[in-house]
């Protein structure tokens, strides 16, 4: 991992970073005033590597999260994940290429309401050529992995917080992705709940060797990393201790 | 099929205004459907025809029309002097004939409206009848030729059989084989006729409409005379049309100025006109009613499904941004949330469309024997086979168009924003 400075030269690619944020800018518009996000932010993440965003409210650590996995472009700059230029790409390309490569966790969970567990899951399969054999297959591993497996025909009302947001982690997960983004997936749960969610963010890192990118405000969950950073007015500030788990 | 899945569980999440909706889009297509089943014939009526053209000839000057019966045969010839003269392919006389067959409480229940005709002419010349196939046609042709065999017989309308029956419209086939005496009215009284009901016209158009064998008839003028020792009023004034058919346009103009150049028919002087130029003037009284319904009530209907179902898929996509977000973050592409949208939307309204049309079919033409809306010379209006696809179509159209804004705003939901205002 590499801590960039703002006004220092961008540093060489790391062989084996599967996502570069290369000189990005982000601003918005409200009338005739700019704000800015993001300012002049180079960041590499490794495949494999847990990372922990902190910042305070405003600090940019959701739009860079939005910006890595897709939901959004940058103003100015270059967002690579592995050898794709995501900021290049038209909604439509981005869409694409968010089922193949992105597993997104929310806060709120947002599981359909309408769906059981099974078909929440199911879900991005869809857009996926895949036969329902394959679909079956891939939903009750996801599900068995979070530990869900018995409550795949419930709906999203019939499950704890803390299942749902499990429910949240399979869906993420189904289609194997490149690269798992994280907006403060305990940010809703009790202390308990979140320590399990925490805990099985911690396995998919090291059982199957997913990158992570957890964005946070709870030192407690951060800790879980391997390293965290701070942003601060669109910057990154410091690097944070690295646990090494 | 799992998208379609989706779909439905989406309409159906909220049961309460999706079945409003559907109840009010149900009305409103029942309404279109009446009023374009009441238009659908008329239009049909009005329109020319480019093959088996028919021709009206009546009276030029007068309404009602009034011609000698001496006029029948040479019209029915199209008035043919000359070799190369057009000859009509097949003619019918018409003869009207308003009577009651009870002179003691006469209302619009016990009046019976007859044409005498020759019985033969009914299922060739008739509109609509000449179309008649399959055991439609054998139970007509079985009639035809009892009237043809009974001059005293009569084919009745439905409406007839009912009002005589006094009873349900479910078993009109009991007055075949009754005896009826009517008395004639206005211009028609002395001439009081004895029937014997030998048979029903198909139902529908001619519901309200009896055929009596023409020579029954007219042998009651002459028996009017012996009686009276005078002739009737209308002795030399009972033929009120002649219906021509022609094989096309070009013919009939032909044959039109034939017959309205011929010096036998000039006084009274005749006109010869296409049928549905003679539907359009018979119609002309109510064409406001008729350009109210076309343009007004119709389109104010499908309008008004418009804004229901435009509402509801509105509401709908408002309440669930945040879903359409998740699913873009899945990786749904943009013009997959659109037609998810509109895909609910075409669903409430054409799945309410084919419930109003098939209810409405069954209503009105198996339970109430058709609609009940007397404009001109019809009574009852009977809904078309069409409109079982009438009802998923003006449905379904109306909720797309409603929903194309709601699914736009849906297809353009951005995930970023969405979240940044949850967070």
């Amino acid at each position: 991992m590499t801590l960039v400075q703002t006004d220092e030269p961008a540093p060489p690619m790391r062989s084996d970073a599967i996502v570069r944020v290369r000189h990005v800018h982000k601003y918005f518009r409200r009338g005739s005033e700019q704000i800015d996000v993001l300012h002049d932010l180079s960041l590499d993440v490794p495949a494999g590597e847990f990372l922990a965003l902190m910042g305070p409210s405003g600090s940019g650590k959701t739009t860079l999260l939005n910006l890595v996995a897709g939901l959004d472009t940058p103003s100015e700059g270059e967002v690579w994940v592995g050898d794709q230029l995501v900021s290049a790409m038209s909604e439509s390309q981005l869409a694409r290429w968010r089922t193949r490569h992105i597993g997104f966790i929310f806060q709120f969970y947002h599981l359909l309401p309408v769906l059981s567990a099974y078909e929440n899951v199911e879900l991005p399969l869809l857009l996926l050529p895949l036969s329902a054999a394959q679909r079956r297959r891939q939903v009750t591993t996801a599900l068995e992995l979070v530990g869900l497996s018995h409550r795949m025909r419930h709906r999203p009302g019939q499950l704890s917080g803390g299942q749902q947001q499990r429910v949240g982690i399979a869906r993420a997960i189904v289609t194997d992705p490149t690269l798992i983004v994280a907006d403060e997936p305990t940010g809703d749960l009790d202390a308990r709940s979140a320590e399990e969610i925490l805990d099985l963010l911690g396995e998919l890192r090291r059982v199957l060797h997913k990158t992570i990118i957890l964005v946070t405000h709870d030192p407690r969950a951060a800790s879980r990393a391997d390293r965290i950073l701070h942003l601060e007015k669109g910057q990154l500030v410091e690097a944070g201790q690295s646990f090494g788990h | 099929m799992k998208f379609l899945m989706l779909i439905v569980r989406n309409v159906i999440r909220n049961p309460m205004r999706s079945i409003l909706s559907v109840l009010v889009t149900i009305v409103l297509v029942f309404v279109v459907i009446v009023v374009w089943s009441v238009l659908s014939l008329l239009d049909y009526l009005t329109t020319e025809k480019s093959q088996n053209f028919r021709g009206m000839v009546t009276e030029r000057w007068s309404i009602p029309s009034r011609l000698p019966f001496s006029y029948a045969d040479p019209l029915s010839r199209g008035a043919a002097r000359r070799p190369g003269d057009v000859v009509p392919t097949d003619s019918m006389t018409w003869q009207f004939y308003v009577s009651t067959f009870d002179k003691e409480k006469i209302t619009r229940e016990s009046l019976l409206f007859c044409v005498a005709v020759e019985p033969a002419k009914i299922l060739t010349m008739m509109d609509g009848l000449d179309l008649l196939e399959g055991n439609d046609l054998d139970q007509l042709s079985k009639y035809v030729k009892a009237l043809e065999e009974k001059r005293q017989g009569v084919i009745l309308g439905r409406n007839h059989a009912v009002n005589l029956l006094q009873k349900t419209i479910f078993a009109p086939e009991e007055i075949i084989g009754k005896r009826i005496n009517v008395t004639g009215l206005a211009t028609f009284k002395g001439i009081n006729l004895e029937f014997e009901v030998v048979g029903l016209f198909p139902p529908g158009r001619y519901d309200t409409l009896a055929a009596i064998n023409r020579e029954y008839y007219n042998n009651a003028y002459d028996a009017y005379q012996r009686t009276t020792g005078r002739p009737h009023p209308l002795a030399g004034a009972n033929l009120n049309l002649v219906w021509l058919k022609v094989p096309d346009t070009n013919s009939f103009t032909r044959l039109a100025e034939q017959i309205e150049n011929a010096p036998d028919f000039a006084n009274p002087a005749v006109k010869c006109e296409t049928a549905a130029s003679g539907y359009s003037s018979f119609l002309g009284g109510f064409k406001d009613l008729i350009w109210g319904m076309r343009w007004l009530l119709a389109p104010a209907c499908l309008f008004t499904i418009l804004l229901v179902i435009a509402n509801a898929i509105s509401i709908s996509v408002r309440e669930r941004r945040q879903e359409m977000a998740v699913m873009k973050v899945l990786g749904f592409r943009p013009w997959q949330i659109l037609a998810l949208v509109l895909g609910e939307s075409l669903l409430l309204g054409a799945g309410a469309g084919m419930l109003s049309a098939g209810g409405t079919y069954l209503v009105i033409n198996v339970l109430m024997g058709g609609l009940k809306f007397p404009i001109a010379f019809f009574d009852r209006f009977l809904v078309p086979e069409a409109a079982l696809w009438w009802g998923p179509s003006v449905g379904g159209f109306a909720a797309l168009l409603g929903s194309l804004l709601p699914a736009w705003s849906a297809r353009n939901v951005k995930a970023a924003d969405v979240f940044a205002k949850i967070t």
